[in-house]
């Protein structure tokens, strides 16, 4: 379909409505013809420019994307070069949703292509702590009957000292969210890449004991919210994809800013926090100075041995391209231990950084987007040790997370 | 890198970095025990300008005693809820009650005594028990207690009241880092008297946490800290001029100036320097940064970063492939391959850049 047909929000919710009905039908005979709906989540910094409509354009436009508004926060987004991609809407000040019917690896390049370069978009990043949190009010919201799915992905890609872990840039976006292509490789290092289905009742039940047996599975990289409006439900992944695999793309976009929501809670709060700044002390303005803010640490559960910190801390800082988005000169201070004044290479912005085999402490200076703390723990958790603890300050992250997920209310007539 | 511990311990900059540390929030089991913080105790300020209030100033100078009439504490840390205030500063060593530091001795043991609140712009009731607390190696512990035990004496003497005061004493051994409390501190801290770790040591590894003030020329340090200082500090010079490259958007043409390079850097610390000729010392640092950055960067993008005395920098950034060019040799250039161990020479426009320092000079 021309997506230019559709000339506002509701013609755009009743298409997005009719198409996934047709796929729901299609999933129940096992031959989906078209692709489903799917949402990229994408936190743009914030900033004057953001703050509008016409600033958004400009965002996009500089890396060639065209955003035609249908209304105030919707838009219709055409790439230059390979023509209309889907819809982007603001959900909240800061972070916007992509709806496009693509193929999810043609757009799941797309949108990798466009963070990547775009200084001021990232995804959402949901680490599986956060994602801890979001499945105890899946098991809240949900009744224990309906099924749900959870995946696990930990790779212990420093484990082993192999140039050809550290990924090129399609390799990156390919591993990113693998969800269903088949690993052809043999594998010799902790590589757990699960998806388990069943009740939500049952995982309720078992998911605690399991994690403390094997830790992996505190790597929650996919959870679904069964839909509470009919069959199937909405796959949230741990940067920021969302498929639709229910009857109802207004129950996907209630989800959508039911989590939303609780992520923009979430940076606020971590900004809050984190931001380390020299301010003017209360009572004598102008003249005294203090220090506020708090570290992020990450520990992780059981030390990195001495080749693997060593792997870590190469593959990180001697790459353009690595994982961690980090740059940096490591200044070392031990066998296992270095501290970084370096820059997030994605969003450009200074943090400085003590790692050792035991975790990392982060000095976030004020204005350094949360987003980077959040990525830092997905990644961590993804590619380190799947059962770090995070904290800010002395407060754990799951705190934070949990909440940020306070007052935030599910609506299912959102519009 | 692995000073000797008792080498790191002396340094001023690390005591001062691991007092901030002390004060900062973090979780049970964590590298660094807050112990302050986790008695109540935040910064309050850094190095605040604190003046001696006048008739005490007057009362000194008819009783011939030689006092700095202001000082600048290195951290001032308080418990609010208390309303207790700690006025620290960090010392190499000891000193004689009769060297030119026992000025500021004097001075601080006054700010931290009955007139605190005064001195800190507060109401009276605000402040309930100040105390003046220096951190000093442990070996100095007992000269330096001395010390201050004369000066307050001769303070009392002259009618000058002064307030209590501690000595913190920093030490290492091969599995940790502790400070020794005394009985002043052990009361005003609620701390256990003796040596309390905060610190355990792995082996072969520099025990010094990350620097939230990287850099301070006006203060003794050995060669080797003062190298290992000035690297931190080119590194988070460097990682600003990266970010604000990274971040621009093309065409443009980026301004950077060493007032807000420095200010980055030192989280807005270098806004605060009063020496004059520190704050160009810092400045010249900057430059030194700086010259080297443009010529690793101009010899693959060529005029890409031009200087201009007394202004700064510009970087014209006129496309993708030289936003692209430049980030590349800004990122490959390592602060290591600089001098480190030279001081900067006098420029020939340090004088066009006094002005730009707020509150700077005097």
């Amino acid at each position: 379909m021309d997506l230019r047909q559709i000339q506002n929000r509701q013609q755009m919710i009743r298409f997005f409505d009719g198409y996934a009905i047709e796929r729901m039908e299609e999933l129940d005979e096992r031959k989906l013809k078209r692709p489903l709906v799917k949402s990229h989540l994408l936190e743009i910094l914030d900033g004057q420019e953001a703050r509008t409509s016409q600033g958004l354009q400009a965002i996009f436009g500089r890396r060639g994307v065209h955003l035609q508004p249908l209304d105030e926060e919707l838009f219709l987004a055409t790439d230059d070069q390979i023509g209309q991609i889907g819809f982007l809407e603001r959900l909240r000040p800061r972070i916007v949703a992509l709806y496009s019917v693509m193929k999810s690896d043609e757009l799941g390049r797309w949108v990798r292509r466009l963070v990547l370069h775009s200084p001021e978009i990232d995804h959402v990043w949901l680490s599986g702590l956060t994602f801890g949190v979001l499945w105890e009010l899946v098991t809240r919201l949900g009744r224990p009957h309906r099924f749900t799915r959870l995946v696990f992905t930990h790779d212990s890609i420093f484990a082993v000292d192999s140039t050809a872990l550290e990924p090129g840039e399609e390799e990156e976006q390919i591993s990113q969210d693998s969800e269903d292509e088949e690993l052809g490789e043999i594998i010799e290092r902790r590589a757990t890449s699960f998806r388990l289905v069943d009740r939500i009742g049952v995982i309720q039940e078992k998911l605690r004991k399991l994690q403390e047996i094997y830790s992996p599975l505190y790597a929650i990289s996919q959870l679904r919210f069964p839909s509470p409006v009919g069959r199937g439900g909405h796959d949230f992944y741990d940067n920021g994809r969302v498929t639709n695999r229910s009857e109802s793309f207004r129950d996907h976009r209630s989800h959508l800013l039911f989590v939303v929501r609780i992520y923009e809670q979430l940076l606020k709060s971590t900004e809050e926090q984190a931001w380390y700044s020299i301010q003017e002390s209360v009572g004598v303005p102008g003249q005294f100075r203090k220090i506020v803010g708090a570290p992020v640490i990450i520990r992780f559960r059981e030390p990195l041995n001495a080749d693997v910190f060593e792997y870590w801390i190469k593959a990180t800082f001697e790459r353009k391209r690595n994982r961690f988005r980090l740059w940096g000169h490591p200044i070392r201070l031990g066998p296992t231990k270095v501290h970084v004044y370096g820059v997030d290479r994605h969003l450009w912005q200074p943090l400085f950084l003590e790692l050792t085999a035991k975790g990392c402490t982060a000095i976030i200076p004020n204005g350094t987007c949360g987003n980077t703390v959040h990525r830092l723990v997905t990644n961590i958790q993804r590619y380190l040790d799947p059962g770090a603890e995070a904290f800010i300050g002395d407060k754990p992250y799951g705190q934070i997370v949990e909440d940020s997920t306070r007052g935030i209310r599910y609506d299912p007539n959102a519009e | 890198m692995t000073p000797m511990p008792n080498e790191l311990i002396r340094d001023p900059l690390f005591q001062l970095n691991t007092l901030l540390w002390l004060a900062q929030p973090m979780p049970d089991g964590s590298e660094i025990s807050p112990l302050l913080y986790e008695k109540g105790f935040t910064v309050y300020a850094i190095a605040p300008l604190l003046g001696l209030p006048l008739d005490l100033r007057l009362v000194a100078q008819e009783a011939q005693i030689d006092m700095q009439e202001r000082v600048r504490p290195d951290v001032v840390l308080a418990h609010e809820g208390a309303r207790k205030f700690a006025f620290t500063e960090c010392k190499k060593s000891s000193f004689g009650a009769t060297s030119s530091t026992a000025e500021q001795g004097r001075s601080l043991l006054v700010v931290a005594g009955p007139r605190a609140a005064e001195v800190l712009g507060l109401a009276p009731g605000q402040v309930a028990g100040p105390l003046l607390a220096f951190m000093t190696p442990q070996t100095e512990q007992g000269p330096l207690a001395q010390t201050l035990a004369t000066l307050y004496k001769g303070l009392n003497a002259a009618q000058i009241p002064a307030g209590q005061f501690s000595v913190l004493g920093l030490a290492s051994t091969e599995t940790e880092v502790s400070i020794a409390i005394d009985d002043q501190a052990s009361a005003f801290f609620g701390l256990p008297k003796g040596n309390n770790s905060f610190m355990k040591r792995e082996p072969d590894t520099d025990p010094r946490p990350l620097y939230f003030i990287p850099y301070d020329p006006d203060i003794d340090q050995s060669p080797e800290e003062r190298e290992f200082c000035k690297r931190v500090l080119f590194e988070r010079m460097q990682s600003t001029v990266v970010a604000a490259v990274g971040h621009a958007h093309h065409p443009c043409e980026l301004s950077l100036n060493s007032e807000k390079i420095l200010n980055d850097a030192m989280f807005g610390m270098y806004g605060q320097w009063e020496n004059r000729e520190s704050a160009r010392h810092m400045r010249r640092l900057c430059w030194q940064l700086m010259d080297a950055l443009a010529q690793a960067v101009n010899s693959e993008a060529p005029n890409s970063i031009t200087s201009q005395p007394g202004e700064g920098w510009k970087i014209i950034l006129q496309n993708s492939e030289q936003q692209d060019k430049v980030l590349d040799a800004l990122t490959r250039f390592s602060c290591v391959t600089l001098d480190l161990q030279t001081e900067p020479q006098p420029g020939l426009f340090d004088d066009l850049e006094d002005g730009t320092l707020q509150g700077g000079g005097e």
